[in-house]
């Protein structure tokens, strides 16, 4: 784009100050930084807060939930109220959920239609156990059976995806006969002993007794040594079954799109490859889709569609029911059978609110087109940040799909170096300025961008405005 | 009230005119035929009455849901009953099935819905708190997760103040355990023989009954013995029993543990109030091997056994951290961990975090839970209501062979059925029997113990007299038909 070639460095920028330029072809605007961009407009008034403020509630936190509680921004930031795509300060403010409670909030916050959902079934029943029979679990779990390719069509809910990817080690350790499971370096799967074994982040790693986890060299194409050569990072799981197992192993779990571990989408073709060796060793094959699942990723449902691949286990979670504690495993009749050995319950899964609030969630998703609205506002998002990283070296990378895209800035281009201190000073500003994004990567130099799927063009324009702003004030 | 409940079974001696007079003023029956009973011939009793109608049912029926399960859920998932129940609605200590027939809830959920079905007080704070905001996690500040964690810190002996909040008992036992390790720097976890704390690969091995336990490995538990008064061997004395906590960490531990796990009175195992005097010995034991004491609270905590609001309090310590769940929402998925600020500091080593937990929606309701607990005086009905049920429970172990023990405090009561009273031979059968003829009289309780022949009672704490009445009198009825 002749655009691009223009301005290539801020000091060329900096000639066309006062300049706004829009392209057919690729929407590409530049806002001047002089003025700061402006949050899209939002028919809708944030009921007056009268409670806590910031700083009482800081002090109550600091006093009941611990120390080990981290919190965004220096000043931590009080939100009181939520309504789809955007959330409220105490005082009234509207800020941009660019995170959605961390890939949580797939519909928008209070979706009318989840809670009518929620609310009807509260009036009714919230919670008797699967002890007795109620329509609400076994609606849902028909609608997310539909949902599921190949013979994956047996539910077990949880209350989270710790409890969801505890349950698939479970079984594929209980089906396999096997011990050893493999999953990736920079993996988020839990927080829970067993998948603290899985997850591998060591910031995220409490000293503690793991099992027999073999972690694999991450085929990540920005950080990887092996660039996007999916058959060189699967080779690498071959050599760990070939010398650090027994030769069979229990199972393989990954995510498609790494969320924790900064949006880092797996090299194409890798799953196909990894499938087949973990399985001819006796593994089953576990897709995480805590964060990639329901039609975030805009091209298809669920990530580990866009590796062409069928799992023999999907867990899932976070955005199951729009924030609803509420997760859940799916696999095929013959790993449940193995699961019919013995008393497998679970207290509050399944229970009828949570129930009927994800079957809810499913039917929203549907209706709204929100998987192919994802692909829409995605592509927009990622061309514009791709557009944005021409003109600002700090960009490193710009990568994902749908709406789950991550930003890596780094202080030099070559080396990658991560840009910590910049991150968190950008980070900082865009709050400021109304946008409010997450953060990954083991380094902590990844903007997290996995906005409630009601995201819009607009909201996109204003997030890499903001972005833009924001950098060139750095 | 109870004069004239007594006095309505009376007047259905002469044919049960009266009871299904009764029953068709509480529930609406529009278009479904009348509610299949098992025989309500003369003398069967009758469920207190109840101001209230449920809305009509128009969902799908037992059967369709039946079939669905079966195809989408779990094969291991089991339900209670020959003929399973359709649950749909709820209100205080009532069920109601798709026909819109009550029945008295006399196992709340598993010991979890505390305040009662659909408390308009808690669903008020719920829907109340859900049009706001659901979530949005504690990476930002929301004050609803403040409040409600200074509430249950005041709820909270000597030095318990620091909270964790979780999705369920599992993860609050899984995060007590793991907090126990890192504190200690030690793996070993001593567990009751007999307990039930959780399904994930951690708190399984602490669990212990082999029908909850799958073929996995299990790190550094140890399983002591449990100071089951009306099973153990060495009967209600406490003290023998806590000598096997010293024998086990003197011969199969280091002679240092990271700590020890209990619940007060045991649920899934069939209510079993720990050996009196047990714990400040098994307390000084694990203590002396630098051990952490951990109160698992899911099911005897918030009031239910009406002495205490903690079951740990009716046993005279006070653990290092104590783990809740199932009743602290009245529901709602949550959980907690309560700890003291030293050893919460622990956490602080690396990142911790739960998505769900804390929500603002969850911690609102439990927030309204601690209010109408304290405010109807749940803990003081427990403690009469439950006094009253177990009083009249042991009277009718007089009466019927087959009850060979009743126990438990407040409204967490167990009933352990017997086809030998001396030989304690568990009526495996005969329980099911009983169940489900005690569901067609319209009274629903719960089952555990490892053999399944226990009884347990654990309804909404709002239970009153008349249900304890109707309870046991259908109880008695069905064990009479035997």
């Amino acid at each position: 784009m002749a655009v691009h070639r223009i301005i290539t460095n801020r000091k060329t920028f900096n000639c066309f100050v006062n300049t706004k330029w829009v392209s057919n072809l690729s929407s590409v605007r530049w806002f001047s930084s002089v003025q700061p961009p402006e949050l899209p407009p939002f028919d809708y008034q944030p009921v007056p807060y009268n409670g806590p403020l910031a700083d009482q509630v800081f002090e109550k936190r600091k006093k009941y939930l611990g120390p080990s509680l981290f919190h965004y921004y220096q000043k931590p930031l009080n939100i009181v109220e939520g309504k789809m795509q955007y959330l409220f300060d105490e005082k009234g403010r509207r800020y941009l959920d660019a995170f959605a409670g961390i890939v949580t909030v797939s519909c928008g916050h209070c979706h009318p239609e989840i809670l009518r959902a929620i609310e009807e079934q509260n009036k009714l029943l919230q919670h008797a156990t699967t002890i007795y029979l109620h329509h609400a679990i076994a609606d849902f779990a028909e609608g997310l059976a539909a949902k599921m390719p190949g013979n994956l069509k047996v539910v077990y809910f949880v209350n989270s995806g710790t409890e969801a990817n505890e349950l698939a080690m479970l079984m594929a350790r209980l089906y396999s006969g096997n011990l050893g499971m493999i999953g990736l370096r920079n993996a988020y799967h839990g927080g829970s002993a067993g998948t603290i074994g899985l997850t591998a982040l060591n910031t995220w790693k409490y000293p503690i007794q793991q099992g027999e986890i073999h972690h694999v060299v991450n085929p990540n194409p920005y950080r990887g040594v092996f660039g996007s050569d999916a058959s060189l990072y699967a080779q690498d799981v071959q050599d760990h079954i070939d010398h650090g197992t027994s030769g069979r192993v229990a199972g393989f779990i990954s995510e498609t799109i790494q969320g924790v571990g900064g949006a880092v989408e797996l090299a194409p073709g890798y799953l196909k490859l990894v499938y087949e060796m973990v399985r001819k060793a006796g593994g089953v094959c576990i897709a995480d889709e805590v964060q990639t699942g329901f039609g975030r990723t805009g091209s298809h449902y669920w990530g580990f569609q866009t590796q062409d691949v069928i799992p023999d286990i999907v867990t899932m979670a976070k955005g199951i029911g729009n924030g609803l504690p509420l997760g859940a495993v799916v696999t095929t009749p013959e790993i449940a059978q193995v699961m019919a050995q013995k008393i497998q319950f679970n207290t509050f899964g399944g229970n009828p609110v949570c129930s009927a609030g994800g079957l809810a969630v499913l039917k929203v998703l549907d209706k709204e087109n929100r998987q192919k609205h994802c692909a829409d506002v995605g592509s927009h998002l990622i061309t514009r940040l791709k557009n944005l990283q021409q003109k600002f070296d700090i960009i490193g990378d710009v990568r994902g799909r749908g709406l789950m895209v991550g930003i890596e800035l780094v202080t030099n281009y070559k080396d990658k170096t991560p840009a910590k201190a910049e991150t968190a000073v950008l980070f900082e500003k865009l709050r400021e300025l109304g946008v409010l994004v997450g953060k990954g990567g083991l380094h902590g130099n990844v903007f997290r961008i996995k906005p409630p799927m009601c995201f819009n063009k607009d909201d996109a324009d204003f997030l890499v405005d903001a972005l833009d702003y924001s950098i060139s004030k750095l | 009230m109870h004069k004239f409940a007594t006095s309505l079974r009376r007047l259905t001696a002469d044919g049960d005119k009266i009871g299904r007079c009764s029953r068709r003023w509480f529930s609406q029956l529009p278009q479904r035929q009348l509610p299949e009973t098992a025989d309500v011939s003369a003398g069967a009793p009758i469920i207190p009455p109840f101001d209230y109608s449920p809305p009509a049912y128009v969902g799908p029926t037992a059967d369709e849901i039946l079939r669905k399960r079966k195809e989408f859920l779990s094969p291991s998932m089991f339900y209670l009953y020959k003929k399973p129940l359709n649950v749909v609605h709820g209100k205080m200590q009532y069920l109601f099935d798709e026909n819109g027939r009550r029945y008295l809830d006399g196992f709340g959920g598993i010991a979890t819905v505390n305040c009662g079905h659909c408390h308009p007080d808690v669903v008020q704070a719920i829907i109340n708190q859900i049009t706001t905001i659901q979530h949005s996690t504690i990476l930002y500040l929301n004050h609803c997760i403040a409040d409600f964690a200074a509430a249950l810190a005041a709820k909270m002996p000597g030095d318990l103040k620091v909270v964790f909040f979780t999705n369920s008992g599992t993860e609050a036992n899984e995060l007590a355990m793991m907090i126990a390790r890192l504190y200690t720097g030690c793996q070993d976890m001593i567990s009751l023989r007999n307990a039930y704390h959780g399904n994930a690969a951690g708190t399984m091995g602490v669990t212990a009954q082999s029908n909850w336990k799958f073929n996995i490995v299990q790190n550094g538990v140890h399983h002591a013995m449990n100071p089951d008064p009306y099973r153990g061997v060495f009967g209600a004395d406490g003290e023998k029993y806590a000598k096997d906590i010293d024998d086990l960490i003197q011969f199969g531990t280091s002679g240092h543990v990271a700590g020890f796990i209990f619940e007060a009175i045991q649920g899934v195992g069939g209510i079993v109030e720990l050996a009196p005097n047990y714990l400040p010995h098994a307390y000084n034991s694990i203590k002396k091997a630098g051990g952490l004491v951990i109160a698992d609270e899911v099911q005897s905590g918030f009031a239910r056994t009406g002495t205490n609001f903690w079951g740990f309090q009716n046993q005279g310590i006070v653990p290092d951290i104590v783990t809740m769940a199932k009743g602290i929402g009245n529901g709602i998925p949550l959980g907690a961990v309560v700890t003291t600020p030293e050893i919460a500091k622990v956490l602080t080593r690396r990142s911790y975090f739960n998505t769900f937990g804390g929500n603002p929606v969850c911690t609102a309701a439990g927030h309204a839970v601690l209010k109408v607990i304290e405010r109807e005086n749940l803990q003081e009905n427990a403690h009469v209501v439950g006094s009253y049920l177990k009083q009249r429970l042991i009277a009718l172990k007089d009466k019927h062979e087959i009850i060979g023990d009743v126990r438990g405090r407040g409204l967490i009561l167990g009933v352990e059925l017997v086809t030998d009273r001396k030989l304690k031979t568990p009526a495996k059968t005969e329980i099911l029997e009983i169940m489900d003829m005690m569901k067609d009289l319209g009274v629903l309780v719960g089952k555990g113990g490892f053999y399944g022949n226990v009884f347990r009672i654990t309804p909404p704490l709002c239970f009153t007299k008349e249900d304890a009445d109707f309870l046991v009198d259908a109880m008695d009825y069905s064990m009479s038909k035997l």
